[in-house]
């Protein structure tokens, strides 16, 4: 028996499980229900629906890009000097600290955006001290920037890794050249540490800005409902609209739109550095 | 010393990978506690031979006997055949004599102790036991025996590889280039090692490696490989002193090779004059190679050598000299203990037994990557 | 120059320290307040247990914990096992084959969790319907058989959340295995083989022990995002909660602090799970 069979049981699974519900995804949104005859007919219908409407999905479509692409923004603003000192000769040393900035990553979104909702609520611990000073009461929940406040608060570490991954693996050597030939630590950092960290850079975007601009929940929780995004969108077609074939045509313009920028993100990174095609 | 039977034999063996012919109608056989060398570039086909001898790789066509059995469709695990490889493939996870005790411990009980009836697991945990050890001592590492192999530097890798190997007590040792990894001294004390425990245990070793040097040093037969071809079989003495084509001639120490015309029997014409020579057999005018070794040729006084020429630069070798001098418009490479500074005009001299005179190769594939002193004369 | 620079590193050490509570108050917050007397969630009226005394008399939290840890338990070792044979198998085939391979499983790893979500809930919806007659007829068939009540249908439920967090697991376990699998020597499998191991020995002895670090380490992610996943288990069951739906729908409700204990206790977990998987290796080779 050859090894390599020891991988059928496996891809037969992808192909099962994710090529197959893809498919469907494909299938659903190419085709409508009539109500009326209860038949299924293809057509592209749900496609120009989304542009139709009123340009009702349009907006939503542009707020949840906006949004992501200012959480994004910030992030990146936020993440890069947290990344930058983290792998500066003073605090390599103290990989704990790092692996805590790691690990929210990994936990529940909802948990955390749960936690944060605690934060920010009417009777919560922010008000409670803005108004035991003397001010006025906030109203934080339901506004664009709570919605924007998860989002960060969410995704900032999937930025500082990658650029921290980035910047630990530049070669020492290099900056210590750089200083060599007289470069001041300014000079240094915009002349070789920055171009030599864009790959992480890129990829901190892709990871930010993907899962931001399809999250679903934080918005609601956060913002009450009032600042739908996409994401809020496919789960009322899927949960309570019933309208698969809608629903999956949001999908499918979503994943399309995702892949699409992030294609064009490595096609600036591959200028760059080829190595991340090499990973795997 | 070597047996007359032939132990393994390759017949009209050929194999490719994809569009490359890796080995190419491959006839060869070894001798019952040989020690063989297959000697070749990077590329040539060797590391597949060894790979096909130790059932790794099949080949596309032809055979392989075993001690006058076909093996070529008998798997690896089965193979009374066992390998050192390149980078050792030492198990990282265990220590140095569980890696030793590896293949011990699948053989069946009986294997490991014939005399015994029914030998309990306590008899033969003291057997694996013994054997790993006396294994160990050959290779000097007794004192190492429970250290984990990633503590262990490069040279002791190696001979933790080569005992787990040995203990099996196999017919045929392969060996990768296992030498490949050491630095210069260390692998001149491991090949003294080598050919030693090979002539004192007596198993037939197969070595593969690129080093012509190394194969001189401890080989009974050398095979010199390129491109998939075998160029020439052979003890090392006459390899280095009749070497079949200019391949070899180059790939096996320095050589000067010149463009030449057999005018007669024990008469060959080249850098415009006749040499003397003791070959024979040739059609007369047939284009030849030239073949004379940089130490053959001796400097001698402008007046009385066979040729004139001019020293063009000397480089200190160590133990001689190594000048080209250019003569009747060739440059020669000339090994000599003497020096003679750059711009002296001094003589050339070769005995008529020193030159040696070669078919031109039939494909002129073979050349490709060698320099040839011919290509050099026109500089 | 000196103290110059110590003011540089205690800029540096002071930002660090301010993207960490950013990071951690709300969770901190969270934390503390679930141990709160009373019901509010901003002013402290005293230290109790209540709440999570509260979480276990409630059947629906206790359902859900048992829902989340027997698809996180079964999920885990079948996705260990598919991943670690598919990674061995991966590893061992053609160039071509292998690249095609490891695209197909960046594919659920880079989708977002919510196409994911819906696709499999599309498949499941629209599949469950076909299989379950064929289901119910080898139930009476069985039941029939041993006299006894079996029932084989499937709903779109636990099981069906089972298969969705194998799914996703899967990946994980293949992407922590594959870089052990780089790491060996080529030839330690053919070694073994050399030194008289039959194949499927050789795999046991040699390259299981070998790569067994990626597998535990895998087995851990794997543990860790089942215990965690909410979107994708939202979508993929009907009725069924595990705790992070639960979550889910007493957020929707507003803020309560026995969810808060809840979060806390799952927050723990997965914290807990993390660090363990990071002394192992670290969380940003296969993120």
């Amino acid at each position: 028996m050859k090894r390599s069979y020891f991988s059928g049981p496996y891809a037969l699974w992808m192909i099962l499980f994710t090529i197959f519900p893809i498919v469907f995804v494909g299938l659903y949104a190419i085709t409508v229900r009539n109500e009326t005859a209860n038949s299924l007919y293809a057509g592209l219908k749900n496609i120009s629906e989304i542009f139709a409407n009123k340009g009702t999905y349009m907006k939503v479509l542009w707020r949840s890009i906006t949004l992501a692409f200012e959480c994004t923004l910030i992030c990146l603003f936020l993440g890069y000097p947290c990344a930058y000192f983290l792998a500066s000769k003073e605090f390599a040393k103290y990989k704990t600290l790092f692996v805590l900035i790691l690990l929210p990553m990994w936990m529940n979104f909802l948990l955390r955006t749960y936690a944060s909702m605690g934060l920010l609520e009417r009777n919560g611990i922010i008000n409670t001290i803005v108004t035991s000073l003397g001010f006025e009461r906030l109203d934080l929940i339901g506004t664009r920037g709570a919605v924007l406040y998860g989002m960060i608060y969410n995704y900032l570490p999937f930025m500082v890794l990658p650029i921290h991954t980035s910047l630990k693996k530049m070669d020492r050597r290099v900056i210590e050249a750089a200083q060599d030939l007289g470069a001041n630590p300014l000079r240094v950092f915009y002349k070789v540490t920055l171009p030599l960290s864009v790959p992480g850079i890129i990829s901190g975007i892709t990871m930010v800005f993907m899962p931001s601009v399809t999250t679903f929940a934080i918005s609601g929780l956060l913002g009450s409902g009032n600042f739908m995004l996409i994401g809020d969108v496919i789960e009322a077609q899927f949960m309570q609209a019933n309208n698969w074939n809608f629903g999956s045509a949001l999908s499918l313009f979503m994943t399309a739109l995702i892949l699409l920028s992030i294609g064009l993100l490595n096609r600036l990174d591959a200028g760059k550095n080829s190595e991340r095609s090499e990973k795997w | 010393m070597i047996d007359d039977t032939r132990l393994i034999e390759l017949i009209n063996i050929s194999k490719s990978f994809g569009d490359t012919h890796v080995l190419k109608n491959i006839n060869l056989y070894i001798r019952r506690k040989e020690f063989v060398t297959l000697l070749g570039p990077s590329g040539c086909g060797k590391t597949t031979m060894l790979r096909i001898i130790g059932g790794f790789e099949s080949a596309d066509e032809g055979q392989l006997i075993f001690d006058g059995k076909d093996l070529s469709s008998v798997p690896p695990y089965k193979r009374r055949v066992n390998t050192v490889f390149q980078k050792y493939a030492l198990f990282t996870h265990m220590n140095v004599f569980d890696n030793v005790a590896f293949g011990l411990k699948l053989k069946k009980p009986e294997e490991l102790l014939p005399g015994e009836k029914k030998p309990t697991r306590r008899q033969i945990k003291e057997e694996i036991k013994r054997r790993v050890m006396r294994m160990l001592k050959l290779v000097k590492m007794d004192a190492y025996a429970k250290r984990g192999v990633d503590q262990l530097s490069g040279g002791q890798q190696q001979r933790i590889a080569i005992a787990r190997a040995l203990v099996n007590e196999p017919e045929v040792l392969l060996l990768d280039e296992p030498l490949g990894a050491l630095d210069l001294k260390l692998r001149r004390e491991m090949q003294l090692e080598l050919k030693s425990m090979q002539q004192q245990l007596g198993i037939t070793f197969i070595y593969v490696t690129h080093d012509q040097e190394e194969a001189l040093t401890m080989s009974d037969t050398i095979v010199v490989l390129n491109a998939g071809e075998i160029q020439q079989i052979g003890d090392g003495k006459s390899i280095y002193d009749e070497p079949n084509n200019a391949f070899v001639a180059n790939f096996i120490g320095d050589s000067n090779i010149l463009e030449a015309v057999m005018v007669k029997d024990y008469e060959v014409f080249a850098a415009g004059r006749s040499f003397e020579c003791v070959d024979e057999g040739f059609a007369e005018n047939e284009p030849v190679d030239m073949v004379v070794r940089p130490e053959d040729i001796m400097l001698v006084g402008e007046d009385v050598g066979m040729l004139t020429g001019e020293v063009k630069s000397v480089l200190f070798k160590g133990v001689h000299y190594e000048m080209f001098v250019e003569a009747a418009g060739i440059r020669w490479k000339v090994h000599s203990t003497t020096m003679y500074p750059v711009g002296s005009r001094v003589g050339l001299t070769v005995v008529p037994s020193n030159i040696h005179i070669m078919h031109k190769m039939a494909d002129e594939d073979a050349y490709v990557g060698v320099p040839i002193q011919k290509s050099e004369a026109g500089q | 120059m000196v103290k110059l620079k110590r003011f540089f590193v205690g800029l540096k050490g002071s930002y660090i320290a301010l993207i960490l509570l950013f990071l951690y108050s709300p969770i901190a917050v969270m934390i503390a307040f679930s141990f709160n007397e009373g019901k509010s969630r901003a002013k402290w009226e005293g230290f109790s247990f209540k709440w999570y005394a509260r979480l276990f008399e409630n059947a629906d939290i206790l359902d859900a914990l048992k829902v989340t840890l027997i698809v996180a338990a079964i999920a885990t070792v079948v996705s260990v096992i598919l991943g670690t044979l598919g990674a061995i198998g991966i590893h061992a085939c053609k160039k071509g084959y292998a690249s095609a391979m490891i695209n197909l499983s960046y594919l659920p790893m880079t989708m977002p969790d919510i196409v994911t979500g819906v696709s499999l809930m599309m498949m499941f919806t629209f599949s469950l319907p076909m299989i379950n007659p064929i289901l119910s007829d080898i139930s009476a068939w069985l039941s029939a058989l041993f006299k006894k009540d079996i029932d084989l249908t499937i709903e779109r439920g636990m099981f069906t959340m089972i298969l969705a967090h194998i799914t996703f697991d899967t990946p994980y376990v293949l992407f922590s295995v594959l870089p052990k699998l780089k790491q060996m020597d080529p030839n330690s499998y053919e070694a073994a083989l050399d030194l008289g191991c039959r194949p499927m020995t050789a795999i046991r002895k040699v390259i299981i022990p070998e790569i067994s670090p990626g597998i535990i380490t895998g087995a851990l992610l794997a543990l860790t995002m089942s215990l965690d996943d909410f979107v994708i288990s939202y979508f993929t069951t009907e009725k069924t909660q595990n705790l992070s739906i639960l979550v889910y729908s007493a957020a929707k409700r507003g803020v309560k602090p026995d969810i808060y204990a809840l979060s806390t206790i799952m927050f723990l977990t997965v914290l807990a799970l993390l660090i363990v998987v990071n002394k192992r290796s670290t969380l940003e080779d296969i993120g």
